[in-house]
């Protein structure tokens, strides 16, 4: 600990604390433009300038680390004076009026830091320079005549996300922002995380979908989670007049610490479906609106003919609450044997068997993935889904920690990758033995290995590849110190367990949706068999089901589907039922890593919109049946294969 | 003494400006109390007295020769000058062109535009203004206060002229400064 002496304040501070960060927890109010509590400091943009007792020339506190007895001085006027000379020549440089700017008003950091100096006017006109302005993005506009050349962004796209496809060209007046090598952002190595434009202190980066709708002063928020995968990153969800307005990374999460993904942030905005409004009843091969009590009357007629041939699956994406009232209904009162989950269990039935057998968890979650030294990814691409796992691998890189990847598909991570094993198709328990095999041949297993160093060559040449493949393979995640094997699913986890233990790896699958787990815990993850069935109810809500599964309901003489939007799966049921979505409905998820969050209501549902769960209730008042909630007991009915945790 | 003698002028504004001055509603009354009201854009009165006033207010930024005719007019004629606007103060909406030429903004006026019939004509009568980069009432003579907003809001403006009508330079922070 250092002594410093702030404004004659005296603080005691840790060694290595920046000069602001100690002022700003001793609540004295700096102003920052370049600065951001998750980026490393950049001293950019000069207006955290302090006085620094034996200093020739004021100090960038941001950038200044606390030594024994500094005394730092905030409020002199030759730093007041030089707040506003900063201030003074950022205006100077850009296009920066307000009455035309998106963020003007409140959510402009410049904007408010010349409020905050009490600045009327600019002392400097602008030069009037035209700067390139990049509208190719489908979601973000990239206007470089607001840019304070702060890089916050650059910092984001490379710090947070690992993505480093922010950049600057050219020097000092002339320096642009551009994406990649100067090509439209539209066409850049973009992942369209928008990490981007929340951090940006001006309306150099906005998001055109939300411009203009209202500033934070007039938008309501609500701290909540993603439910797009089964990570659940803490979002904020910004709504004006029960409408929503734009979606932001949480800074205060544990998990995701403010970053999203494009899944989380920009396509429910983008999304563009009919939603469903009523309830429906075909009538001479068209939907024809009907009242609820109409239409769970004929639901219920169905169900109560023969309880036995009824197939009912319910989305993993719905609250933990929906699918346990869901079990509940369907298996336990009303004994129907093919109850299960939109995804079937595909993610998890085998995770859940090992468990079984295992007694015990045997996963280790998100925070060891982003403390690992090395990580393995087995046949998951994380540039598709679960991407914010990505973000946690791709940003340690250039510190060094070491990727593998492993897939017998394209994986958008594999660039990346120190090694890359692309394996012919179906070889992967060939690869996995393989690599056992490579592990012993370097001698650094710690355990017997599956298969024998002497089979490693006939091993990898089944999976098209050579030996030195494995070599190079298993050297990158076995010569550190906290590997971590992150795979989407449980197949062959008994082999990756193995390799796991003969190099002291932590293992996590990142499962599927935002239920996954739930949905596994309460023993919905059958895989779906529709012989003989004669009834189809389906608890979609907002879930895109694919063409294949829909195909498949076809064939049963009655459908029964509650759906928000309007497709291909409504336009085959014969009794359609309205939804909530995921914004306007409230529940528990549990997460790919075991963490149970609450999903709260940002939206206010339409009058006729039921969710999934007052639905099931009404369904099963219907068919007389009695049920209790109860699934905060229920989800440890079974071994997880993941602690779970609050 | 007498009450402190006000006038005003608009230059390349929308008179938005001025319209949020008639916002203030019957408060102008007091406001005439404190001030005498002389040459304005909506007083019969159009060049402030050549015996000068007190305070001269100039809404709009300066795009051509007349607009900068008046502003030294205005400046010659009073004691304290403001800045009335966004126009004024920093150039505002129409200092947009200036990250065109003039000939480009012309052509684009009266050529260019959509409603314009047959191949349009852009005046060259020499009895006209010469159009000039738009700039800042400051980058043309000196501004003694800035008022900001777009426009400035009705009750900041009555702050204002009230506390000038007193003798007293206001302070504009909080929730009287605004530059939109």
């Amino acid at each position: 600990m250092v002594n410093i002496t702030i404004n004659g304040k005296t603080l005691e501070v840790a060694e290595g604390t920046t000069v602001l960060r100690a002022a700003q927890a001793a609540g004295i109010d700096i102003p920052t433009l370049c600065d951001h509590p998750h980026l490393t400091p950049y001293g950019g943009c000069r207006l955290c300038l302090v006085e620094v007792e034996g200093a020739r020339t004021l100090q960038p506190s941001c950038t200044l680390p606390v030594s024994n007895n500094m005394v730092i001085k905030t409020d002199t006027k030759k730093v007041l004076d030089a707040r506003k000379f900063v201030l003074t020549l950022l205006f100077s440089e850009r296009n920066h009026f307000c009455p035309y700017c998106q963020v003007t008003g409140g959510d402009c950091e410049l904007q408010n830091a010349a409020y905050h100096e009490g600045m009327t006017h600019w002392p400097l006109s602008p030069n009037y320079q035209p700067y390139p302005m990049d509208a190719s993005h489908p979601y973000i506009i990239m206007e470089n005549n607001r840019c304070i050349l702060c890089r916050r962004c650059v910092r984001a796209c490379g710090e947070l996300v690992g993505n480093y496809t922010l950049g600057f060209e050219e020097r000092g007046a002339n320096s642009i922002l551009v994406a990649d090598t100067g090509i439209p952002l539209g066409e850049s190595s973009c992942i369209s995380c928008g990490t981007c434009v929340q951090v940006c202190p001006t309306g150099a980066l906005i998001d055109r979908w939300s411009a203009y709708r209202g500033k934070e002063t007039q938008v309501e928020s609500t701290k909540t989670i993603c439910v797009g995968c089964s990570l659940a990153c803490g979002i904020n969800v910004l709504t004006r007049n029960n409408s929503l307005v734009r979606i932001e990374g949480d800074w205060d999460a544990k998990l995701n610490e403010g970053v999203i993904c494009e899944i989380g942030r920009f396509t429910p905005m983008a999304e563009k479906c009919d939603r469903i409004a009523t309830p429906m009843i075909k009538k001479n091969g068209t939907l024809k609106a009907a009242t609820w009590d109409e239409a769970l009357a004929v639901i219920a007629s169905q169900i109560k003919s023969s309880p036995k041939d009824v197939a009912a699956l319910v989305s993993s994406r719905q609250p933990v609450e929906t699918i346990s009232r869901f079990a509940q209904l369907f298996n336990n009162k009303l004994g129907a044997d093919m109850v299960t989950s939109t995804e079937e269990g595909q993610y998890t039935r085998s995770l859940a068997a090992y468990a079984k057998d295992q007694k015990k968890s045997f996963e280790c979650n998100l925070e060891d993935l982003k403390s690992a030294d090395s990580v393995m990814i087995l046949e998951e691409d994380l540039s598709k889904d679960h991407q914010v796992a990505g973000f946690f691998i791709k940003r340690v890189l250039a510190s060094n920690v070491k990727l593998l990847v492993v897939d017998s598909q394209e994986n958008g991570l594999g660039k990346f990758a120190n090694k890359y094993l692309k394996l012919s198709k179906g070889s992967r328990s060939e690869a996995l033995l393989a690599l056992s095999a490579a592990i012993a041949k370097l001698g650094i297993a710690k355990g017997k290995t599956k298969a024998t160093a002497s089979e490693l060559k006939s091993l990898a040449e089944k999976t098209g590849l050579t030996s030195d493949d494995y070599l190079d393979a298993a050297y990158v995640i076995a010569s550190s110190e906290h590997p971590v094997i992150l795979y989407k699913d449980g197949a062959d986890i008994e082999s990756i367990h193995a390799i796991a233990e003969l190099i002291n790896a932590k293992m996590i699958s990142v499962k599927g949706n935002a239920n996954s787990l739930a949905s596994s815990l309460l023993g919905v993850e059958k895989a779906l068999n529709l012989q003989g069935k004669k009834v189809l109810f389906v608890a979609n809500g907002d879930e895109e089901l694919s063409q294949k599964s829909i195909k498949e309901f076809e064939k049963i003489p009655f459908k029964a589907v509650q759906s928000a939007y309007a497709s291909s799966l409504t336009s085959i049921a014969d009794v359609v039922l309205p939804s909530t979505d995921w914004l306007e409905q409230e529940g528990h998820y549990i997460s790919a890593e075991g963490v149970v969050n609450l999903a709260k209501r940002s939206l206010i549902p339409a009058e006729d919109l039921l969710s999934p769960f007052e639905t099931l209730g009404r369904l099963a008042d219907k068919l007389g049946v009695k049920l209790d909630d109860e699934w905060t007991k229920l989800v440890h009915n079974r071994v997880s294969p993941v602690e779970l945790s609050k | 003494m007498g009450k402190p003698k006000v006038a005003s002028d608009w230059l390349a504004g929308c008179a938005g400006c001025h319209m949020s001055l008639l916002d203030i509603d019957e408060r102008i009354a007091q406001v005439l109390d404190l001030v005498e009201l002389r040459s304005t854009p909506i007083t019969d009165m159009k060049h402030p007295d050549k015996s000068g006033v007190d305070v001269g207010i100039l809404e709009g930024g300066i795009n051509n020769s007349a607009n900068e005719e008046v502003a030294k007019m205005m400046r010659s004629r009073c004691k304290l000058l403001v800045a009335f606007g966004d126009c004024a103060v920093f150039g505002g909406v129409p200092a947009m062109r200036n990250f065109f030429t003039i000939e480009e903004s012309l052509r684009r006026a009266y050529i260019e535009t959509e409603s314009t019939d047959g191949s349009g004509k852009i005046p060259s009568d020499p009895e006209l203004a010469v159009p000039t980069k738009v700039r800042a009432l400051q980058d043309v003579v000196p501004v003694d206060f800035f008022l900001p907003g777009c426009p400035p809001e009705a009750d900041t403006i009555f702050y204002v002229l009230a506390e000038l009508g007193q003798g007293r330079i206001p302070e504009l922070k909080g929730n009287t400064l605004h530059w939109q």
